[in-house]
């Protein structure tokens, strides 16, 4: 191929093949807009006649306010109780010297192996002996307890900071408590927003953790009430309100993704080569 | 500033980064550096009770619950009874399972091979440094975002049998399309379709970073050599990716086995007649629907030795490799 054509011919095939990736979610922003009976229809509208705005004011109100409240306390209770947890872990793993920081390390590493799903059974069984099902403690603590991925992250960039830095402030009287909040945490800020980032997209994704947990409205998260929607043809609510569901459990994700999408992605590229 | 501040006014009279950390005369340093360390460990002990704690009730104890339960008769709210291997011997007699593993096999089998070959060609596409294409690659991570039960409010439409859009465009090609989510036959592909798309993001994010690494004079060499594009990409790039490869057919293989069981789940509940139920299901429906606790954890118990099998496997054929050379 001559040189005068190959970057267009480059551009038009980065173009289209993101397109393809992207077309069930083209499709589902404009089935959203799709009155019930184009969305049904054969052949399929490309685009809705005139958008129907109704279809979101049917999905909200099917799914409540209350649901999508449930879903940013159960993401964001995930995150911040994370943060809590592990930020002061993993500047003692990196920071602090002491005999076990080994050990701990590789008790931290092994189950991170072990798929998520393959616990679910024993870790609802805790959950239940304690008596938080269908409670906000049951959905949340379990789940913050899975810090190792933060840990580890966090600890990594811990051990980048120059060791000068602490040591200075060490010899000039200050607490490890000081150094951490006032030295360390400071400059984790673009960790951090690795982690917010991961970790507040997995907690507002996750289906079958609510599910089985707290299921009850009073708890109920967004993906969890929209699942009853995937019910195709059998589904007494219109596809196009159910896409529309769809649409708004995507709107905070998505925003997050957009926002963050450079250190998400260096986050994920980070443990992914471990 | 004199030459000997006292040391009382250090803290605040200079920059915290630029005094010299070593050297300096410390008298009270040397008699007290074992009471130091013991305040060390207790400091670094006081920093992570909470997260230790934490993992060891929520990820210890599930974990070894998760041994234990499996030799125990339980239905969630008696007294477990220790039944020994009764739970395993069901596991080989119990055709369900054997219809299960046969699901979970053909998920690893249809799924991993095409995500890995799509996911490479849709790296090496979108890896370019022209202007503008960072807008664009949003479209090629956009699949990441959506949750198990978006992607199957998405899929369920495109999949209907009458209006769904994939039947439409086979349409235009004269192909009658089969009604995908409740035939036996098209029902397991059709979830696999989904899983491909959906686990796409992240291999082409993996393969980004591998292409990150290849260094480009191997390029300008096999240029000179006059090699032309595809056979660059075959035989240059493709290699220099390997160990990125071996990383995602691990990661690939776990998430068909164990992670993708969410959206037979919502999708098609495992049916039609089982064909869509992988080991996963059986065992989150054994636990959850039938509270047979003990024989789901089994279940996966059988699961967690798989994918040891496969890591294991794979760990074999890279090491026969390297030692071939």
């Amino acid at each position: 191929m001559s040189k005068s054509l190959y970057i267009p011919f480059r551009y038009t095939l980065i173009v289209v093949c993101g397109f393809i990736l992207a077309i069930p979610l083209l499709f589902m922003i404009s089935g959203s807009l799709k009155s019930a009976q184009e969305i049904v229809a054969y052949p399929p509208p490309l685009l809705p006649e005139t958008p129907i705005w109704q279809n979101f004011a049917d999905a909200w109100s099917y799914l409540t306010p209350r649901v999508i409240a449930n879903s940013f306390i159960f993401s964001l209770g995930v995150v911040g109780l994370q943060l809590v947890v592990s930020l002061p872990a993993a500047f003692a793993l990196a920071k602090i010297p002491f005999k076990w920081s080994t050990g701990i390390m590789a008790t931290l590493i092994v189950p991170m192996f072990v798929p998520g799903n393959l616990t679910l059974i024993p870790l609802f069984v805790v959950t239940f002996q304690l008596g938080w099902l269908n409670s906000f403690a049951g959905l949340i603590i379990p789940m913050a307890a899975q810090s190792a991925f933060a840990i580890l992250l966090f600890r990594q960039f811990f051990v980048t900071l120059p060791p000068g830095l602490i040591e200075a402030a060490r010899i000039d009287g200050a607490g490890w408590w000081r150094v951490f909040v006032s030295i360390a945490l400071p400059l984790a800020r673009p960790a951090l927003a690795t982690f917010v980032s991961i970790s507040f997209l997995s907690a507002w994704n996750m289906y079958i953790w609510p599910q089985i947990v707290a299921p009850n409205p009073a708890q109920r998260v967004i993906n969890v009430a929209l699942a009853p929607l995937a019910g195709g043809e059998n589904s007494i609510i219109s596809p196009s309100v159910g896409l529309a569901g769809a649409v708004i459990a995507m709107i905070p994700v998505l925003t997050v993704f957009i926002v963050f999408q450079k250190w998400y992605i260096k986050g994920v590229v980070g443990t992914g080569l471990e | 500033m004199s030459t000997s501040p006292p040391l009382g006014a250090q803290a605040d009279a200079e920059p915290l980064a630029v005094r010299p950390a070593k050297g300096r005369p410390d008298p009270a340093r040397t008699p007290g550096r074992r009471r130091a360390r013991r305040v060390d460990a207790l400091t670094a002990g006081f920093f992570m009770t909470p997260a230790l704690l934490g993992f060891a009730v929520f990820v210890i104890l599930p974990a070894l619950g998760g041994l234990v339960l499996a030799f125990f008769d339980w239905d969630l709210f008696g007294t477990p009874e220790f039944v020994g291997l009764e739970h395993i011997q069901r596991l080989f007699t119990d055709p369900v399972m054997w219809q299960s593993l046969g699901v979970t096999a053909a998920f690893v089998l249809l799924g991993v091979i095409p995500t890995i070959a799509i996911g490479f060609v849709l790296a090496v596409v979108v890896n370019s440094n022209l202007p503008g294409v960072g807008v664009f690659r949003v479209l090629y991570f956009s699949p990441m975002v959506a949750s198990a039960a978006v992607a199957a409010v998405i899929w369920v439409n495109l999949y209907r049998y009458r209006g769904g859009l994939i039947n439409q465009v086979l349409g235009w090609l004269g192909i009658t399309g089969p009604n995908w989510l409740s035939d036996p036959v098209w029902a397991r592909p059709a979830l696999v379709i989904m899983m491909i798309w959906s686990a796409l993001p992240l291999v082409i994010i993996l393969y980004l970073a591998g292409l990150q690494r290849v260094p480009e004079d191997i390029y300008s060499a096999a240029a000179l050599d006059g090699a032309g594009k595809w056979r660059m990409l075959w035989s240059m790039t493709w290699p220099n990716v390997r160990s990125t490869t071996v990383l995602i057919a691990v990661l690939q293989a776990v998430s068909f086995i164990s992670g993708s069981f969410e959206i037979a789940l919502i999708m098609t509940n495992g049916g039609p007649l089982g064909t869509t139920q992988s080991l996963a299901l059986y065992s989150y429906k054994m636990a959850f629907s039938q509270r047979d606790i003990g024989y789901a954890s089994a279940l996966s118990l059988f699961q967690l030795v798989l994918i040891l099998l496969i890591v294991l496997g794979v760990r074999v054929l890279v090491q026969l490799r390297k030692e071939r050379g």
